[in-house]
């Protein structure tokens, strides 16, 4: 259960996930946000008009999988870091996972790093392709993560790196 | 569990077993209980204790938290040099 | 003595949010603040907000705080008194107040307490040993000072402090052993919770802290599972080797001077304690004295922000300022209060509001 353990269950993701063919044509955004909040600003980072505005902001966000072209605004904007790009058009065989960071250090293009599930197991270890960053302002970070297209899914995260504090 | 290094005034060092000895004794309120043990009376001024007592009466009185009588409430909120009063107004 | 219309005790997100709001409709305002720099909580806060535009929703705490800190400096109307503790409120409506080390009064034509909130703490066998901090502590410490706390760290409660707290500490690079939390499910945002669990920090609902160990500091906690009566389970006991401790069990209002003022107080479990009776534009009983923020309720830094509003435009409103303007606005606040609050994440605030407005109230 979401609210015993911070783990989000099969069923909810499934809810938020595009089909196996739209996740094929290109990136696009799943936004796991399961709980009713007052929170907007997806809907207003959203240019392409996929996430619709909100009657009520406590309403969860709904996203348009045919209208989402997976510009990543919206990743990079959401306050509770809830919103992934997975592009299954990358290769046959690879898929391309966007996640928001605001670790130190930030990983480095061609760096390998340790992906983990939406409970922070290990999943392998994954090549970073691009680092965008949000800004001075924003300053949340967008990681893209080479991943196996079978895991394109589960990859939310990454094994934190290096910054340890000397005893 | 052994209460005795349990505390629950930081500011005068008071533990749980103390406080548990005074209601047990009789002692009512938090206004009894601050003028025998001193408890809420340093530097915070009860922010800490004052609830963690008042759940202590609650338990042993049997009654909700929010019908323990609260202690008076007077200036000064917090503790204040003498010098400040002679410097100023 | 010095004299004001609006006298604004506390200059953290509500009280800077107050004193720009009545400074706006023309009344001379006076902020006083304990600390050295004003805007509260918020300068800690490294994480994006939410709430929509209105409440800077997508900005980070900090960056609201300065926002909040430049309006007020920006306005002629407004003057803000740091190292400024109000000490008390007397029956002919002088405060009185440590300025810089000099004792000072005030007499204001109204006041707006915006106080916050102090952490609460809980008993357990060593829960004073060094290494064992609030959550707030921590966050002064590490955001404010740059200090870290220690190497690992136990965090006591999933509410929005304890989650957020936990993932600035993980940005510092400090090692979170675990969450637990003594109520069966997270009481703070999921999205907050999901972000750290997948970055593999254990989340233990029903579970508590028996005891803190360790010789000259904390070397370790036990902690063990509670059933469904809160009751410790035997034989669940864990032993987790940390250096720190950090409580985030929640937040008392800060109302002594609420409680001197003789502004009539209820206790509601809901709003996090003994919170002043007030009306709809947060006039206490005591004529001419308004609340806003965590000291009438603790709730979200957000909805802290609209209430000070309400609170600066009621004060300025019955001092004549803002005839025409003022209703409108008071309207505009009220609604986006409603809408913060009308939600399942809102729930509680609103019984508790509702319970407070009731006539049936037990006076202390």
């Amino acid at each position: 259960m979401l609210n015993k353990t911070g783990i989000p269950t099969a069923e909810d993701v499934k809810k938020v996930s595009p089909s196996p063919d739209r996740l094929k044509k290109g990136p696009v955004a799943i936004i796991e946000c399961f709980q009713e909040i007052p929170c907007n600003p997806c809907t207003e980072a959203c240019k392409q008009g996929a996430i619709q505005p909100m009657e009520d902001i406590n309403n969860l966000p709904k996203l348009d999988f045919e209208i989402c072209n997976g510009c990543g605004v919206c990743l990079s904007r959401c306050p509770g870091l809830a919103i992934f790009i997975v592009d299954g058009s990358y290769s046959d065989r690879e898929a391309v996972v966007r996640i928001p960071y605001e670790y130190l250090p930030v990983p480095k293009v061609g760096d390998k790093v340790t992906g983990l599930n939406r409970s922070g197991e290990e999943l392998g270890v994954f090549e970073i392709i691009k680092v965008q960053s949000g800004g001075q302002k924003n300053k949340t970070y967008t990681l893209w993560l080479v991943v196996p297209q079978d895991l394109a899914m589960d990859v939310r995260s990454i094994r934190l790196g290096g910054l340890r504090h000397a005893i | 569990m052994q209460s005795k290094e349990t505390i629950v005034c930081r500011c005068e060092d008071i533990t749980l077993d103390e406080i548990k000895t005074l209601i047990e004794q009789g002692y009512r309120t938090i206004d009894e209980i601050k003028r025998v043990i001193r408890a809420g009376m340093g530097p915070c001024q009860g922010r800490t204790c004052r609830m963690l007592i008042a759940q202590e009466l609650a338990k042993y009185y049997k009654v909700p938290v929010g019908e323990v009588l609260m202690p008076t409430f007077r200036p000064t909120v917090k503790p204040v040099k003498l010098g400040t009063f002679a410097r100023g107004e | 003595m010095k004299e004001i219309e609006v006298l604004i005790i506390g200059g953290g997100p509500a009280g800077l949010s107050a004193a720009s709001a009545a400074a706006n409709l023309g009344a001379s305002v006076l902020v006083l603040e304990r600390d050295e720099l004003p805007g509260g909580q918020l300068v800690k806060q490294t994480h994006k907000f939410f709430g929509s535009k209105k409440q800077y929703a997508g900005d980070r705490g900090f960056q609201i705080g300065n926002l909040l800190i430049e309006q007020c400096k920006t306005s002629a109307k407004v003057e803000v008194w740091t190292n400024t503790t109000a000490l008390g409120i007397y029956e002919d409506g002088v405060v009185t107040a440590e300025s810089q080390d000099e004792h000072v009064k005030i007499k204001p034509k109204k006041i707006i307490v915006a106080t916050g909130a102090s952490e609460k703490m809980i008993v357990f066998p060593n829960n004073d040993l060094p290494g064992i901090y609030g959550a707030g502590a921590v966050q002064t410490l590490m955001n404010v000072h740059g200090i870290v706390p220690g190497q690992r760290v136990l965090m006591i409660g999933a509410g929005n402090i304890g989650l957020i707290v936990s993932y600035q500490l993980m940005q510092a690079g400090v090692e979170i052993a675990a969450i637990i939390e003594a109520a069966p499910a997270i009481g703070g945002y999921l999205v907050h919770a999901s972000k750290i669990r997948r970055a593999g920090v254990p989340i233990l609902t029903s579970h508590t802290i028996t005891e803190a160990y360790g010789q000259e500091s904390v070397e370790g906690a036990v902690i063990c599972k509670l059933d469904e009566n809160w009751q410790p389970i035997q034989g669940t006991e864990q032993d987790l080797k940390v250096d720190v401790i950090c409580l985030a069990v929640g937040l008392s209002p800060l109302t002594e001077l609420c409680f001197q003022a003789d502004c009539r107080m209820k206790y509601v479990p809901e709003l996090s304690g003994h919170v002043p009776i007030r009306d709809e534009y947060l006039e206490t009983t005591r004529p001419g004295l308004y609340v806003a923020g965590d000291v009438s309720g603790v709730e979200e830094a957000s909805s802290a922000m609209v209430e000070g509003r309400l609170a600066g435009i009621s004060a300025a409103y019955s001092l004549g300022y803002g005839l025409e303007a003022a209703p409108k606005l008071q309207e505009e606040a009220l609604a986006e209060l409603n809408e913060l609050r009308s939600g399942p994440a809102g729930h509680k605030t609103m019984k508790g509001i509702m319970k407070l407005m009731d006539k049936g109230e037990v006076v202390c």
